[in-house]
């Protein structure tokens, strides 16, 4: 099981631009990061308070609904995050990172 | 304005899109193609929940980085997906179906 999870995650870190990828538990806690560990604390916690509050709005909206994606770009980076009943996958990506070799 | 009516109804025309809404830093609406008939949930209800959401993306962009701004925001759920342009004062809101392209 852990080695299709490597190779998940070895597949998308390789991606262009992909700056890192967080999995975190539903407690928020990083469980796996191939970030800095401050890095991965910081937007651990963050972006599971933000996911969190996603969810609640959405239900409150549509009460059968549930998140299957949030994308938030910014300038500098893309944060994608899918959430799921255990974890959370999130990936930062530098999405101006377009070179063609 | 009309380049903005344009552009609205451009979106608006748009395959799959149920409605956009132009909404203040407020959550109070400066334009709406949503109608409420058929829809379970008030277009001012979105507005309001929807900004306040952008604004919560906005600030966790913000404390990762203080000179980075959140430049679009988009929330996939099951029938639907919600996409948020924010801009100065205000921002952009398209609700879409995400439907299969039978053209």
């Amino acid at each position: 099981m852990s080695q299709k999870v490597e190779e998940t995650l070895n597949r998308i870190n390789t991606h262009k631009g992909v700056k890192g990828i967080i999995i975190v538990n539903s407690r928020g806690i990083a469980i796996r990061s191939t970030m800095s560990q401050n890095e991965t604390i910081e937007y651990g916690s963050l972006i599971t308070q933000f996911t969190s509050k996603a969810q609640a709005t959405i239900k409150a909206l549509h009460q059968e609904e549930d998140i299957s994606f949030i994308r938030i770009r910014s300038k500098k980076h893309e944060i994608m995050i899918a959430p799921e009943k255990e974890f959370s996958l999130i990936v930062l990506q530098n999405p101006s990172n377009d070179e063609t070799n | 304005m009309a380049e903005v009516e344009e552009r609205i109804a451009r979106i608006k025309n748009h395959k799959g899109v149920k409605g956009l809404l132009i909404v203040d830093e407020n959550g109070k609406f400066l334009r709406s193609t949503m109608s409420s008939s058929g829809n379970d949930t008030a277009p001012k209800q979105y507005a309001q929940k929807v900004t306040e959401l952008a604004k919560k993306a906005r600030s966790v962009v913000r404390d990762i980085d203080p000179l980075n701004d959140l430049t679009f925001f988009r929330v996939r759920s099951k029938r639907q997906e919600i996409m948020v342009a924010p801009d100065k004062n205000l921002f952009l809101i398209v609700i879409q179906q995400p439907q299969e392209d039978n053209e």
